[in-house]
């Protein structure tokens, strides 16, 4: 009789296997969403290592979370809100990061972009400004935004809706209030 | 479908119905177009993915964070003397009960009913045999090696204690430390709860996680379960882990041989009650350790698990703690070259900047002194050990010429040199 063993990971893992499982299938959308927030990867690697250590470290705790990725990104992005706040960076040092396309002068200009709706998502309430890159810088549903951030799925709605208007008169969009 | 409606819909991704009003309506077109321009100016332009090395990165971490939790590993000398230490026996002892298996698979049958047994447990004294050195590290097999009894006694207590003897060396963690004693060069190393002291034996210390932390490694090529006459048997088999390009460690450990684990639980009270580990040696099974003792709630003397060491015994030191060698030690190489020309020329402090204890034993002072070395070689790796063997031939003051393998490694905090075993 030969028993059929098989991995699944349906709540925070609590094994290393399971966490190198969890790695594997998280690394790039984290890193992603942090590389975007931060400006750049090297930064981003650290943090995001940083909120895995974390997620090891506390899952006995969490144990009965059942919807571990958008807590990963709740993690990523209040460990990234801590590391801009403790250490500023000179948007150089982001576009030079960033760019790491086979097209330089294309990637230096959407960096400088990027950089610039960072700081545009700067100016926007925190709330707001946390469901929008959430949202946009992630494959979240809202219904995954708002347990990230630890609401409503009607409230992130109306934080993306207004953030978002605020957002299209910062970039003097045209076009009629949303 | 009302503009209100159409609005809220457009938020997130808009159905066809949405789409349709959108079309309909020049209002809500504009309000849809407005929020197209604002999310397509907030899209990324690149995605951005970790680099090759993260994971792996991250995963040498998590793997160090789990030693840390049970083991807080602080002598280097503990570590295995022919393997990575912390990665090997953490990844064995922290691959922990939470796995999921099949829901209906024997194997989590038998788990839930094992953790349950087990978890009724205050004591489990263990009994077996090991074919290795005595007094080497308790990693040490060797297929020709006669068997070495060794006994392991745990105390479910809070916190918990245990104690893991073989003649020669003896490891025992009194709930907030542990230490260890070798009596034959009278040296003992101190450290945290586990400090690496008892490496692969580790998971014997938790026999009611010893099923699912083998069945959650990733090294396990198969995993059977056969059930007869009030036995259920877990049988795991392993390929060696290492680089084997030189084969020097091959077959030394547990995991740097193909090997397979013989669980035996009682059907009844399923409790562990047996552990055969057989090796691949030349296309043949050899069976080189064997534990067939298991006995639940004796009650264990306190004196089990305080080990009262000689007043004069030597101390292992940590590298960083270690005097520094009179010229800078570039390499494996020159660390050998500097051990032995220490000997030779019986410049005992001199050793001691590669030697990590508090004062050099006699025994090596006797059998060291004098020597003459005959030829270093190229250092080289094998297996999964982290430091270098450098192979050498020495002319002993008593004319024995000894022929082997110094082991050196620099893996330490400090990035310092120093002699590991094989002499």
């Amino acid at each position: 009789m030969v028993a059929e063993i098989t991995l699944r990971i349906e709540s925070w893992p609590q094994t290393i296997a399971e966490f190198d499982r969890l790695i594997e299938a998280s690394q790039d959308e984290l890193v992603h969403f942090a590389s975007y927030r931060l400006g750049n990867r090297e930064d981003a690697e650290d943090v995001v290592q940083e909120v895995y250590v974390q997620a090891f470290q506390d899952r006995e705790k969490r144990r009965s979370i059942t919807d571990v990725r958008p807590y990963l990104f709740r993690m990523t992005g209040n460990r990234c809100t801590d590391f801009l706040r403790a250490r500023a960076r000179r948007p150089s040092e982001e576009a030079a990061d960033i760019a790491d396309n086979d097209n330089l002068f294309d990637s230096l200009a959407a960096a400088q972009r990027m950089a610039g709706l960072r700081s545009l998502l700067d100016q926007l309430p925190a709330r707001e400004a946390e469901v929008i890159r959430l949202r946009a810088w992630s494959e979240l549903t809202f219904a995954e935004v708002a347990i990230a951030v630890k609401s409503s799925v009607p409230t992130v709605k109306s934080r993306f809706r207004y953030g978002v208007e605020r957002l299209r008169k910062l970039l003097n969009l045209q076009g009629s209030p949303i | 479908m009302t503009c209100k409606d159409a609005r809220e819909g457009f938020i997130d991704i808009p159905n066809d119905e949405v789409l349709r009003h959108v079309e309909s309506c020049a209002e809500c077109g504009l309000h849809f177009s407005a929020l197209q321009d604002v999310v397509q100016a907030l899209t990324p332009p690149h995605r951005i993915a970790a680099s090759n090395q993260f994971r792996e990165r991250v995963m040498k971490r998590i793997v160090e964070e789990g030693s840390r939790e049970g083991a807080r590993p602080q002598s280097y000398w503990g570590r295995a003397r022919w393997v990575t230490a912390g990665c090997a026996a953490a990844l064995l002892l922290f691959l922990i009960p939470m796995l999921h298996i099949g829901g209906k698979s024997p194997a989590a049958t038998l788990f839930a009913q094992s953790a349950d047994a087990m978890s009724k447990v205050q004591s489990v004294h263990i009994t077996g045999r090991i074919r290795t050195l005595p007094g080497d590290n308790f990693e040490l097999i060797g297929a020709n090696y006669d068997f070495v009894p060794i006994e392991i006694w745990r105390e479910y207590s809070n916190p918990p204690r245990w104690r893991v003897e073989k003649p020669g060396r003896v490891a025992v963690m009194d709930g907030k430390s542990a230490t260890m004693y070798m009596s034959a060069s009278n040296t003992s190393a101190s450290g945290g709860p586990y400090a690496g002291f008892v490496e692969w034996l580790r998971p014997m210390l938790d026999p009611q996680s010893i099923l699912q932390n083998e069945l959650a490694d990733r090294t396990v090529a198969s995993a059977d379960l056969t059930e007869s006459n009030g036995v259920t048997a877990a049988v795991i088999r392993r390929k060696a882990q290492g680089d084997f390009t030189n084969n020097w460690v091959q077959n030394k450990s547990i995991q740097e041989s193909d090997h397979t684990c013989i669980y035996r639980f009682d059907s009844a009270s399923k409790r562990l009650e047996g552990l055969q580990v057989n090796i691949t040696v030349d296309g043949s099974e050899v069976t080189v350790a064997e534990f067939t003792g298991f006995r639940y709630n004796e009650s264990l003397p306190p004196a089990l698990f305080a080990l009262r060491l000689p007043e004069n015994v030597i101390a292992v030191v940590a590298p960083e703690d270690m005097k520094l060698a009179a010229v800078t030690l570039s390499g494996p190489k020159d660390a050998a070259a500097y051990f032995f020309d220490s000997l030779a020329h019986e410049r005992w402090d001199d050793l001691l900047a590669v030697m990590p204890f508090s004062r050099i034993p006699d025994g090596w002072k006797k059998d060291g002194a004098g020597l003459q070395v005959i030829s270093l070689g190229e250092p080289f790796k094998s297996g999964l050990y982290a430091g270098y063997f450098v192979p050498y031939q020495v002319r002993l003051r008593n004319g024995y010429v000894k022929t082997h393998n110094l082991a050196v490694r620099n893996d330490n905090p400090a990035h310092r040199w120093v002699w590991d075993g094989g002499f």
